[in-house]
């Protein structure tokens, strides 16, 4: 299933040209480019921020396992971000050696510059109790806030949520509850009280899982990339996407599952066999929940997720990184403070000699990251809607006029979800965008 | 010889400046140093009060070179000297022109200096009507785009209060029972009828109404203020204008204190008027100078009130709102000339977003909050101690202008927050964004003015201790109201006055 878009490329057009008004970059993909314009800085800076955001995401895909397999329903989750050493040494299952099916490289263990953050943070060497409670770590706030919005939009396709509301899940989890708080009687005791609200807190583990099993692909992904980019690998932003897009039809059967374990005992809450998919399962869910919806909560409205107020119309929702501004005080969109300020930790030196050069140099360096972090999620945007592409049309050098068109269509659509003003793919197209 | 030397600090700077090569840093570090200096010799002279000078210099004229310090110029030589120091400190470092613009404003300051020192009514016309021009001269030369219009108007009213204010220094000096004399001494104790001291007050209110200003003479005052370069607003609203309602407490109270009082009700209708025509004009302005400049505009209005009141409280009222206004206002237009400098523009609905703690101007935003807040009278601040002294001393001899002052300082709230919320708040445009951070030394003179008035707040008696003994006796009621205590001819002079 393996597709390479560069090879796709067409010659010469088979149809008239687009009179979408992003036309030029309808034109660009068709012609196996990305939404991102292909120049020298861009690609330097996206697979810079790649590097920057792999090294915490190595964090949040452990951490959030361990909080699904684990932490689990504890009432008092306190030192749910205090991974355990099993969980930081777990090989990464499609990176390294140790993995069960090897795609990429590195992966055995944890990441050595994460560790040696978590070590000393920005602060110093001291507590990993005061490193917490000072802020000065990987920012799990912002994973789970990820999380919570694929639990709260629901209903973007797959089975995954579907799943969630049948009887076999609640039988699964029912059995993981009981067995979790076994010789807990009060525990057992609220939930024979109150069945739903410990279902819910399930679901909600369902959804942590899911992302971290969905960031465990994208790490050494990530990793790879720059590792590529600092041998010479890329030649341009085209190759970085279709890097990513090889990477999501490599992993698009991987399972989607929910584990519980207890000791050593394992309780299948979502068992492999039921066959949920990391693309369909994980990978689209996460891009429509995190690129492009975000919190659903907009301005002084909210919505009881719980009671399904939760209006799946997009014209409610604009607060994922695609949109998000980066300059209101108390800004919307994906906690851009709380994972700036966890790829800040890890920027490579290019990245920060740009950001040096431009605007307020260092004084800024969170802003001109969110652009950077913007600018790198249209190309992984790109990638999806190139790999959807992919998997649901037609190749780009079709020589079908039909077939051609209905390429078109289907980037002219994607297209039209950037078209209301929020939308930051206009400025995306300058380098004056910082 | 130490009051000559407050004149003489920035006059012979000023004559040299223009001798230094063009380009050179050292015209506005001589500026500087000069301004220091004088600000230092007013210090020491605070601590040890100076004799009075007294000399001749055309006694045919009836012009003497007479110059002391006393509790009421004390604190004003000193808010000339800070102000005319910060007024250089704010100055861009690349200032075009510098060497005549610098030697402006030291001119500005000698007039400004000479008419607190002045003794004789003479030579405070010589002083006053020097200010005029150097003023004049930087707004026309540096100012915005509007900035000949805004000059002409303030030279046109300017000369229109010089000519009034020489014709009251003229009456006053002939009507003299012995001779020619503009000695302030002399002009304190006359003989004068109360229609000659009536026609006599109309002149000088036309010329410090029109200095300070007050509705409806304030004409030149937005437009002037608005396009005056920077460190020319901080002094004119700063110094400039407290000039007017130092010549009022001199001329008018002091010297015609019978038509004083028997005007003082309409005076004190005038100051309300003014200070709510100036709080409602700053809520609708969409230019940030302009706000300042209409809510320097209801502040004087205050001044009035306080001065019509003439009670022991509201004079001292009068020196403490002087000089916390002049810290505030000087504050708020550096303020607002550093955020000019940077975006390129004071208008209100282009601005937003500038408390970004990334991009935006938060510590210079910060800063205007806290001006702001001091203006609207906010407890803690220096603007409080001031307006409370005021409203409280006024209250007693006019509770309805009063309670209208009282409602229009309450509006300072309203375009204080308006402002704020508008250029705080909100998305910051990245287009626009694309701006360095202010630097430690274009901060330095609102660090100093904030700090001041924090201070001042804090510790009252910074801005009232220098008047307490000064101002009691020119009061003309007792602070009940009760008791009209000047009703004849004025038997305090300034010889009188406690240093």
């Amino acid at each position: 299933m393996t597709a390479t878009v560069a090879s796709e490329r067409i010659k010469a057009p088979l149809i008239p040209p687009s009179t979408h008004r992003y036309a030029d970059v309808i034109h660009r993909l068709e012609a196996g480019g990305s939404m991102l314009p292909d120049t020298p800085e861009n690609l330097k800076q996206i697979i810079g921020i790649y590097k920057a955001y792999a090294v915490p995401m190595d964090f949040y895909w452990r951490d959030l396992l361990y909080i699904a397999e684990r932490v689990f329903l504890n009432p008092l989750p306190a030192f749910k971000y205090f991974i355990s050493q099993e969980y930081l040494d777990r090989p990464n299952s499609y990176a390294g050696d140790q993995s069960q099916l090897r795609i990429w490289r590195g992966g055995e263990k944890v990441h050595p510059e994460l560790l040696e953050f978590m070590e000393r943070g920005e602060t110093g060497r001291m507590s990993k109790l005061f490193h917490h409670l000072w802020h000065d770590r990987v920012n799990m706030e912002f994973a789970e806030a990820c999380m919570q919005a694929m639990l709260w939009h629901q209903g973007m396709g797959g089975r995954f949520n579907d799943y969630l509301e049948s009887d076999a899940y609640k039988s699964n989890a029912d059995r993981a509850i009981k067995a979790y708080f076994k010789g807990n009687p009060l525990m057992l005791g609220l939930y024979a009280l109150f069945p739903d609200m410990f279902l819910e807190q399930v679901r909600q583990l369902s959804y942590t899982a899911n992302l971290g099993l969905f960031w465990e692909v994208m790490a050494p992904v990530f990793f790879e990339m720059s590792d590529i980019y600092d041998e010479g690998g890329f030649k341009g932003v085209p190759d970085a996407m279709d890097f990513l897009v090889n990477g999501i039809f490599a992993v698009a059967g991987r399972p989607i599952y929910h584990h519980l374990y207890i000791g050593d005992e394992c309780y299948e809450i979502i068992p492999k066999s039921e066959g949920f998919t990391w693309l369909y399962e994980a990978a689209l869910p996460y891009v429509e929940a995190v690129f492009y919806r975000t919190a659903p909560f907009r301005g002084t409205k909210s919505y009881n997720a719980q009671a399904g107020q939760v209006p799946a119309d997009q014209a409610d929702f604009h607060y994922g990184i695609l949109y998000a501004d980066v300059f209101p005080v108390g800004s919307a969109g994906i906690p851009p403070t709380l994972l700036m300020q966890d790829m800040l930790h890890f920027l490579p030196p290019y990245l920060k000699e740009i950001y040096r050069e431009h605007r307020r140099g260092e004084e800024d360096e969170l802003v001109q990251l969110g652009i950077t972090f913007q600018r790198s999620m249209y190309n992984v945007t790109s990638a999806v809607i190139q790999a959807l592409r992919c998997a649901l049309l037609y190749p780009l050098d079709d020589t079908n006029p039909e077939h051609l068109m209905a390429n078109r269509r289907f980037f002219e659509a994607q297209m039209d979800r950037f078209l209301r003003p929020e939308a930051r793919l206009p400025d995306i197209q300058s380098q004056d965008y910082r | 010889m130490d009051l000559l030397l407050l004149l003489l600090i920035p006059l012979l700077a000023g004559l040299l400046l223009p001798l230094l090569p063009a380009g050179s840093p050292w015209v506005r570090r001589g500026a500087l140093a000069a301004a220091l200096l004088q600000l230092l010799d007013g210090l020491w002279l605070w601590q040890h009060p100076p004799a009075a000078l007294s000399a001749n210099w055309l006694p045919r004229l009836g012009l003497r070179l007479e110059l002391g310090l006393d509790g009421l110029t004390m604190p004003l030589v000193l808010l000339a000297a800070l102000l005319t120091a910060m007024a250089v400190m704010a100055s861009p470092v690349d200032q075009s022109r510098p060497r005549l613009f610098f030697a402006l404003m030291l001119a500005t300051n000698v007039g400004l200096i000479g008419a607190f020192l002045a003794r004789n009514a003479l030579l405070f016309l010589l002083a006053y009507e020097l200010i005029l021009i150097p003023t004049t001269l930087l707004v026309a030369t540096w100012g915005g785009e509007r900035r000949a219009g805004a000059a002409i108007r303030f030279l046109t009213y300017g000369a229109v209060s010089g000519v009034a204010l020489l014709a009251a220094v003229l009456a006053l000096g002939w009507l003299q029972p012995g001779g020619l004399n503009f000695s302030y001494t002399a002009l304190a104790d006359h003989n004068l009828t109360a229609l000659q001291q009536r026609w006599i007050l109309a002149l000088v209110l036309l010329a410090f109404g029109l200095k300070l200003p007050v509705v409806p003479l304030h004409g030149w005052q937005p437009i002037t203020y608005s396009q005056a370069p920077t460190p020319v607003a901080m002094l004119m609203s700063g110094v400039v204008s407290k000039l007017g309602a130092y010549g009022l407490l001199r001329f008018g109270l002091e010297f015609l204190p019978d038509a004083w009082a028997a005007w003082s009700p309409w005076l004190a209708a005038v100051g309300a008027l003014s200070a709510i025509y100036g709080s409602l004009n700053a809520i609708v302005q969409l230019d940030m100078r302009r706000l300042v400049a209409y809510s320097s505009l209801g502040h004087m209005g205050m001044l009035l009130l306080a001065l019509a009141a003439a009670t022991p409280l509201s004079l001292q009222g009068v020196i403490a709102q002087m000089l916390a206004h002049g810290l505030i206002i000087a504050l708020l237009f550096c303020l607002v000339g550093l955020i000019e400098l940077r975006t390129g523009t004071c208008a209100i609905p282009e601005l937003s977003g500038l408390l970004n703690p990334q991009r935006g101007l938060p510590f210079t935003l910060g800063l205007m909050l806290l001006a702001l807040l001091a203006a609207a009278g906010v407890p803690g601040l220096a603007g409080f101690v001031a307006e409370l002294l005021v409203f409280e001393g006024s209250w007693v001899a006019f509770p309805w202008p009063t309670l209208v002052c009282l409602l229009a300082s309450g509006l300072t709230a309203v375009y204080a927050i308006r402002l704020f919320n508008r250029v705080g708040f909100g998305r910051l445009d990245n287009e626009r964004a694309d701006w360095v951070s202010t630097s430690w030394g274009e901060r330095t003179p609102a660090l100093v003015l904030t700090a001041l008035v924090l201070v001042a707040g804090l510790w009252p008696s910074m801005l009232t201790g220098f008047s307490e003994t000064a101002t009691a006796p020119l009061a003309l009621r007792s602070s009940d109201a009760v008791t009209v205590i000047a009703m004849a001819p004025a038997t305090v002079n300034s010889a009188q006055l406690p240093a």
